[in-house]
């Protein structure tokens, strides 16, 4: 297992400096910031002193080097728009994504197994039409349509919940319910697809045959046999919402990442953006380790 | 931070915590369409962080009352006096005191304006100066001489552009303000709020706000519902579309001018006759209360009305099917190719409803016989079109553009968007580039005349563009306060305007 970890950490260090490495020169490529900041009124002299005051007029290469060597010291320089350092303002913004992103996934993963199960145990049933409502629903409505229309409904038609930010617990409400939906569609249909295939197996009809309950049956004995094809999915959705919920972000004004790294790209604010980006990069490598340990425990042929 | 976020998270799944949303009956609510990056007084010129700092947490010398009642009124400054060769003295307002306690002087002044031509900062308000060097007598504590050169006739008026802040303010971006106006800025928590609150020791006339907290909300629905619901109590930015309520919503000239920039040096747009064909060829009126709000004005100059030197004999061309496809034809006729490739360039979300406006453009100008199309492109990728040096081997263009001057002054705009060396100006006239230097160094009613006389010549004479439409902003303020928006709301919104009903 260990030798595992490392292997992944080495490629995934590799990837991470690629894809800084891209990201960078890329970048630069797609306009002068300068341009942006600045009003569209202002003087070349402005704009001149603009560049040169963040380094924006030195060759490429040298930019390049130096901000490798700053990087050296876990230094992502400052953001051009906010005068401050690119990396707190990205640890900020995550500060708020990261905890959007593990209760939703947490309640997508509970509600999406236990209904998926259930779905799948009675084919045709209550459960399995809920999941379908619920799946169709999610894969079919826009997210930004569904923000507004629960905004309308709950906040200003019934009042339970504020329409938007980050105040109260009760602001999280709303945004979690939004983001809940399009990835718990999705699970919930793998969880259902893979304990059909795995309710059917021999050992099933043994079980059943020696009188286990179906509670037992489908939690203990067939989940776990189900769950490999389920982890991949988790983790890929995982992995989205990581990279923020840049509309239930922007509509419910919830200061994540998402919304932080578009603002950021459209502003050319480089540093940010690169920022953003190794920072997401490196939590969706934790988590594909966290996968990999996932696999591991649920079969050991893994682990060999 | 994180696992305050997750626990917050935790109790807000079992119901424990209900919001806290206890506040005065005179603290306000403010919600912004964009986050500030800034609170930087010299940054104050920009609309989204002079709403606000300017006039509330910063103050500047001199006041120009957009709205156009008053003109130009004193603010730190009690008066000013031309004393000749590009010198102005001003009589500073004694006994202010800025919000640490530190006492307002001449030597302030001075300081603040070290600061905005620094080169150790970028500085917005430093654009309005542009060749002008200014040096700083300070004659006392009170008294200030300001020599501009080359003389700067409105120099009274750039004053009000500048925020003051105290000689002790460093010469980089600051993110706790400290300014002379009647709010001091007591909490600032990055992407999600700023906090304003009233101070007791304000030298003018004591604001009935106490508290102003700001919000910020991408979208304009959800700004509407917020006030709706009583999260808010001033939404300055909602759309046509949420400005449904009569008691809640305004729409007022927010000093905005969307027109064609057009760039006479490709063909065919250098003949006359065919940017005359253009203005005909554009039904203006057909615009207003479908795909633009009701409300919205036809342009006839680049400012708003309430500008100096605003000429009211001037009338937006009239709609001339006909007489357009008469002009194109007497052009084709002396050999210009009025086939030629026309691009209609326009910056996506540059205002509401800005990619219809670009297709009906396109279907007007084709219908005459012009040979459109239609390019939307992303806000770096615009200014590549609109600012010089414009891109080399082009086809004709028609930039769609969106202009704001509500700074009282055409020569905020006519020297970039007509003179030969303008940024964004598609124009190369000897006597458009006279009048604008000779307008820019006049006072009074010369200075009037001669903008007047401009504004007519760049319509009438030489066509230079295809002026469109005065556009207006939307406003939704609960019926608690007794504040309505003006076209002053576009810039900034004083705290100290706002009652209680």
């Amino acid at each position: 297992m260990t030798r595992l970890i490392g292997q992944r950490a080495i490629a995934s260090l590799l990837s991470l400096f690629g894809l800084m490495v891209l990201v960078f020169f890329l970048s630069r490529l797609t306009g002068d910031p300068a341009v942006l900041f600045l009003p569209i009124d202002a003087t070349e002299q402005m704009k001149q002193e603009f560049r040169a005051l963040h380094g924006l007029d030195l060759p490429i290469i040298e930019q390049f080097w130096r901000y490798l060597l700053d990087l050296l010291q876990l230094d992502f320089g400052d953001s051009l728009r906010k005068a401050r350092p690119a990396l707190q303002v990205v640890l900020e913004a995550y500060a708020w994504t990261l905890p959007l992103a593990l209760i939703t996934m947490a309640i997508v993963v509970v509600a999406a197994i236990v209904l998926g199960s259930l779905a799948a145990f009675r084919v045709g049933g209550f459960f399995d039409r809920l999941v379908s409502i619920v799946s169709l629903v999610g894969a079919s409505a826009p997210d930004f349509w569904i923000a507004i229309v629960a905004i309308v409904v709950f906040s200003i038609g019934l009042g339970w919940v504020p329409t938007s930010g980050v105040g109260t617990p009760l602001h999280w409400v709303l945004p979690i319910a939004v983001l809940f939906i399009r990835p718990f569609g999705l699970v919930v249909q793998v969880v259902r697809g893979s304990m059909l295939s795995a309710l059917s197996a021999p050992y099933v009809k043994t079980a059943r045959a020696k009188g286990v309950k179906n509670l037992p049956l489908i939690f203990v004995h067939t989940l776990r046999n189900g769950m490999l094809p389920v982890i991949t999915v988790i983790g890929d959705q995982a992995a989205a919402m990581l990279n923020g919920a840049v509309i239930v972000e922007t509509i419910f004004g919830f200061p994540g990442v998402g919304k932080l790294m578009i603002d950021s790209i459209l502003q050319r604010d480089f540093n940010v953006v690169l920022a953003a980006i190794m920072v997401t990069a490196l939590a969706i490598f934790l988590m594909n380790i966290l996968i990999d340990i996932g696999y591991s425990l649920l079969d050991p042929r893994i682990r060999h | 931070m994180i696992i305050k976020n997750v626990l917050a998270g935790a109790l807000m799944a079992t119901g424990l915590v209900a919001p806290a949303m206890a506040q005065s009956n005179t603290d306000i609510t403010v919600v912004l369409s964009e986050e500030l990056d800034l609170v930087e007084p010299c940054m104050a010129t920009r609309s989204n962080i002079g709403r606000v700092i300017m006039e509330n947490i910063s103050e500047t010398l001199t006041e120009l009352d957009v709205r156009g009642d008053k003109g130009l009124m004193p603010r730190l400054a009690d008066s000013w006096e031309d004393k000749g060769d590009g010198t102005w003295q001003f009589k500073l307002h004694p006994g202010v005191k800025f919000s640490d306690g530190s006492d307002f002087d001449a030597a302030d002044v001075k300081h603040s304006f070290d600061r905005v031509f620094s080169d150790q900062i970028t500085c917005e308000s430093k654009r309005y100066f542009a060749d002008t060097k200014l040096d700083f007598n300070i004659v006392d504590a009170n008294t200030i001489d300001v020599t501009a050169t080359p003389a700067q006739p409105i120099l009274p008026l750039l004053m009000s552009l500048v925020t003051i802040v105290p000689s002790e303010t460093p010469i980089e971006f600051v993110r706790d303000p400290i300014g002379t106006g009647p709010f001091k800025m007591t909490e600032w928590t990055a992407g999600q709020q700023i906090v304003l609150t009233r101070r007791d020791d304000y030298w003018g006339t004591a604001p009935a706000v106490t508290k102003a907290t700001y919000l910020f909300r991408s979208e304009p629905a959800v700004r509407a519902a917020m006030v709706e619901a009583g999260e808010a109590d001033i939404a300055p930015q909602i759309t046509e579309v949420e400005a449904t309520n009569p008691k809640t919503d305004f729409t007022y000239p927010n000093s905005e001018t969307v027109y064609l920039r057009i760039d006479q040096t490709v063909e065919p747009m250098g003949d006359l006759r065919v940017r005359q064909a253009l203005n005909a060829a554009i039904d203006r009126e057909a615009f207003i209360g479908t795909v633009l709000a009701a409300g919205t004005e036809l342009a006839v100059a680049m400012v708003p009305p309430t500008t100096l030197g605003w000429n009211a004999t001037l009338t937006p061309p009239a709609y001339d099917l006909e007489g357009a496809k008469a002009l194109l034809a007497a052009a084709a006729a002396d050999g210009v190719n009025v086939k030629a490739p026309v691009e209609v360039i326009a910056r996506t979300e540059n205002f509401p409803h800005v990619t219809e406006v670009g297709e009906a453009l396109v279907d007007m100008l084709n219908e005459a016989g012009f040979n459109a199309s239609l390019r939307m492109v992303e806000v770096a990728e615009h200014e590549q079109f609109y600012s010089k040096p414009y891109p080399e081997g082009r086809p004709a263009q028609l930039v769609v553009a969106q202009h704001d001057n509500s700074r009282g002054d055409p020569v905020f705009s006519m020297y970039f968007k007509y003179h030969s060396q303008g940024t964004q100006s598609g124009v190369n006239d000897p006597k458009v580039d006279a009048l604008i230097e000779k307008a820019s160094a006049a006072t009074g009613e010369e200075r009037a005349a001669l903008w007047s006389e401009l504004f007519a010549y760049v319509q009438k004479d030489i066509v230079a563009d295809a002026l469109l439409f005065h556009m207006v902003g939307h406003s939704r303020v609960s019926e608690r306060l007794a504040f309505t928006p003006t076209i002053a709301t576009n810039q900034q919104l004083q705290l100290s305007e706002i009652g209680f009903k």
